[in-house]
């Protein structure tokens, strides 16, 4: 039966766990998605979900659980925050280079030092390379619905890669929201059971991941290229799927929000998009047209997508939360990525980025307002700097306007 | 409904004869002439049988035997990193667990076994092993020690012995002895430690029944088992191709190595010679240890001597920090 | 249609996943490794078993249906820890040059 509940992010990514049918999980505790960790060992405990609660010793070994959990024919998921993400580093490859579809959720969380429990992208930013399906969700909602859409493109024989399934820590993982659970036959017919072609199985035995010379090295690399470059069709299929048996109305790649029409557009993923839109509404109300784009997914980055969303408007303002020290803009990494979409564009738009709720601040209207004049000013004067640092420099100093 | 997990018991083997001869890990490797730890892979193959999975850390047990692209392991066998070993296989028991009671995988469990060097149990694998030790996964952790990180090219590892040359501790005018630590002592790092555990067991290739048969018990006690594995490796040690068997002979007859098994709180000792030679005739034939001086001798002796007197227990050794003082 | 054109000799199973070899691995023969070859003298030999159960490649078994000691000339390196174990001395350690199959000539370095 499905059910209207208030969930925060994190009990939606448990509850979307456990109607996914997870089969194996590993948990560590570290703040602030240790709450999805809390909630699904209860299910496990109460016999709700049948599935092996692993207690890993630590977030390298979660991630390894978890693709050996993939490897031998079952559904795994973990999770992590912050630095834990980072010290898994290692196991990244491993897991999307041998094919392993796990999924692992994300709750994101400033990197030490120091100690920041709040919300910051950079943690599994710095993954993006790893080969890993990446997206980020707005609301529980999202979370919920992410979850079970992630495990399908995932698993798809096509694709046969993990996924990081992600959200804002705190400002989605903590705070509750209305959403709509899904009945468990429903998830049932539109995510089949986990089916790898190739498993560690005595029946079928298989040696999985001998070493290679250098020039075998290009060919598994294309193979992984392979996956991204057909990824895309299969995101839109499941996308497509989902919201039409769930009534939900998601854009595959991303949510456009007020873009037909405007001159400058906010361009962002996550939960910070929701405070956008509430911006946008009043900007517009003063005769500003301002959008806003939501990137849903950072891997595979939806070029062309992005490309025809950012063409629409003459300066876009990339709200980056996550950093890249030293990267091209002296900023983040959305941007530049951003930028090489519009490469190719005739009419490419101005695409400068402010670095907004850095360390888990939040990203205020008054802040919102202050980056839409600056994209106006751009686009009078045709030109803006790569960032801002929003409160930091003058552009953007005084933010109460 | 859950499905009852069945597990696999395996029988002990009385003699040679009683060894099948079909093999797991097959010809067809790129491991050294006289490879300790690949007469290790053969026999815990023959323990285990082809209802296994096995799980190869990185080291010379996975670098130099799947090189490159093929690999001689008859069973479904995956590469893991040096780090996760022990994390690799919980994941996998776990599965087949779910799976079994799930009524999806329709068979006994499988052994799972993982084969890690030193390295990879003890130093750079220790918490992933630790882990699966105290979890209780029903899996065995087979550490093949050749006493160094032989893959990269002989570089020190926690098992490598007092005074060994390797390329990360070459002798030198300022360190005479080259290495200067005594090991860690990996079966102990485990028993006593770890409740879910029952067997813990040593043993070697000039034993090879006696590891088959050990191998099978730490597979047929339910939870988790451990076996230290000594396997001579004859490019890092410096010894001739045709010896890799006697001088783990040796070890033993000279108290280098013990042979034992701890089963639920009790030890009980194998192949303890009436009388020990002493170390040196251990170690003067293996060139890693040819610029030792009658000193190093007698300090490796001194440790021996402590190590077997009371077997099993901790041996302080007296420690003088990373030099040895002049 | 994928712009990706994967030549022949590069074509690599997925996640580098083989299916396991059954009674040998041929991408790696070893025979070709050795300097010298051991040698058994059937009539010697007692069948205790040492060479099957010590050598690392598994280049001994018995043909229990002949009763001897059967040697793989394919992946043998030569390394005769079976010569060293051998309790009869029923083995003996011969040069390869020897043999007219001895010192197999390789078409490329390895």
């Amino acid at each position: 039966m499905a059910k209207e509940v208030f969930y925060s992010g994190c009990a939606a990514a448990a509850y979307a766990a456990k109607d996914a049918r997870v089969e194996v999980i590993s948990s560590y505790p570290i703040r602030p998605y240790t709450g999805i960790m809390m909630e699904l060992s209860k299910l496990v405990a109460n016999g709700e979900l049948e599935a092996e609660f692993v207690l890993g010793e630590g977030e390298h070994a979660q991630v390894s659980i978890a693709y050996g959990a993939s490897a031998a024919g079952a559904r795994a998921y973990t999770g992590s925050s912050g630095v834990g993400v980072t010290y898994a580093m290692e196991c990244y490859s491993p897991a999307a280079g041998g094919r392993l579809p796990c999924q692992m959720a994300i709750a994101d969380r400033a990197l030490d030092p120091p100690g920041d429990f709040g919300s910051e992208h950079t943690d599994v930013m710095s993954a993006r390379d790893q080969g890993w399906i990446m997206g980020w969700a707005e609301s529980p909602q999202e979370v919920y619905d992410n979850t079970i859409m992630y495990y399908r493109i995932g698993e798809d024989h096509r694709i046969l890669l993990p996924q990081f399934c992600c959200q804002d820590g705190y400002f989605v993982s903590h705070i509750p929201g209305k959403m709509q659970m899904e009945d468990q036959k429903a998830v049932d017919d539109f995510l089949p059971p986990y089916n790898h072609p190739h498993t560690l199985d005595p029946t079928k035995p298989i040696n999985h991941g001998p070493q290679i010379f250098p020039d075998q090295g290009s060919a598994i690399n294309v193979q992984r290229a392979v996956a991204f470059d057909d990824v895309e069709a299969v995101i839109e299929e499941v996308v497509t799927d989902y919201n039409k048996a769930f009534g939900r109305n998601y854009s595959p790649f991303v949510d456009e929000y007020m873009m037909d029409d405007a001159e400058i557009c906010f361009f962002l993923q996550g939960g910070h998009a929701r405070t956008a839109r509430f911006a946008v509404n009043h900007l517009r109300k003063k005769g500003i047209k301002v959008g806003v784009a939501r990137l849903r997914f950072m891997r595979p980055f939806p070029t062309q997508a992005v490309a025809e969303s950012l063409s629409k408007v003459k300066a876009v303002g990339v709200i980056e939360t996550n950093t890249s020290y030293g990267g091209v803009t002296r900023g983040g990494n959305i941007a530049p990525e951003s930028r090489a979409a519009c490469y190719n564009l005739d009419n490419r738009p101005i695409i400068t980025s402010f670095m907004a709720g850095l360390g888990g601040e939040i990203v205020t209207l008054n802040e919102f307002y202050a980056m839409a004049r600056v994209l106006s000013d751009s686009v009078k004067s045709g030109k803006a700097n790569d960032s801002y640092w929003m409160n930091f420099e003058k552009e953007v100093l005084d933010t109460h306007s | 409904m859950a499905i009852e997990v069945k597990t696999q018991t395996m029988e002990m083997a009385k003699s040679l004869r009683q060894v099948p001869q079909e093999e797991g890990y097959v010809p067809g490797h790129r491991t050294c002439q006289g490879c300790g730890p690949a007469l290790v892979y053969k026999l815990v193959y023959k323990a285990a049988g082809l209802n296994s999975i096995f799980l190869g850390p990185t080291g010379c047990m996975y670098v130099a035997n799947t090189s490159y692209l093929c690999a001689p392991f008859a069973g479904p066998w995956m590469h893991t990193q040096i780090t996760n070993g022990g994390a690799v296989a919980s994941g996998i028991e776990a599965a087949y667990q779910v799976l079994i009671r799930k009524g999806k995988y329709k068979g006994e469990l499988p052994n799972i076994v993982v084969m890690a060097g030193d390295g990879g149990s003890i130093d750079i694998g220790l918490q992933a092993m630790s882990a699966m030790m105290y979890r209780g996964h029903d899996a065995l952790f087979v550490m093949y020690d050749n006493e160094s990180y032989a893959n990269t090219g002989i570089q020190v590892s926690p098992t490598t012995p007092f005074g060994a040359n390797t390329t990360f501790t070459p002798p030198g005018k300022a360190v005479p002895e080259g290495r200067v630590l005594f090991p860690k002592d990996a079966p102990q790092l485990v028993i006593g430690g770890h409740p879910a555990v029952h067997y813990v067991a040593t043993a070697s290739v000039a034993y090879p029944v006696d590891l088959i048969n050990k191998v099978r018990k730490g597979l047929n006690y339910k939870g988790p088992s451990f076996v230290h594995l000594h396997a001579p490796c004859p490019k890092g040690w410096l010894f001739d191709a045709s010896k890799t068997v006697s001088v783990a002979k040796l070890a033993i007859q000279t108290g280098m190595w013990v042979n034992y098994e701890w089963e639920n709180g009790e030890y009980t000792y194998q192949h303890t010679p009436k009388e020990y030679k002493p170390v040196k005739e251990y170690m003067k034939d293996q060139y890693r240890f040819n610029h030792l001086t009658d000193a190093h001798f007698a300090k490796m002796q001194a440790f021996i001597d402590a190590r077997l007197k009371a077997p099993g227990k901790p041996v302080a050794v007296p420690v003088q920090g990373p030099r040895e003082q002049s | 249609m994928s712009r990706f054109i994967i030549p022949k000799h590069l074509e690599v199973p997925l996640g580098a996943c083989l299916p396991a070899p059954v009674k040998e691995q041929p991408g790696m023969i070893t025979g070709n490794w050795r300097t010298e070859r051991p040698v058994i003298d059937h009539e010697a030999c007692t069948t205790c078993l040492n060479c099957f159960i010590f050598c690392p490649d598994a280049c001994w078994h018995l043909d229990e249906k002949t009763e001897q000691m059967v040697w793989n000339a394919d992946y043998c390196k030569g390394c005769m820890i079976c010569v060293n174990e051998c309790p009869a001395n029923c083995l003996s350690t011969v040069n390869e040059l020897e043999f007219p199959d001895g010192v197999v000539r390789l078409e490329k370095p390895f």
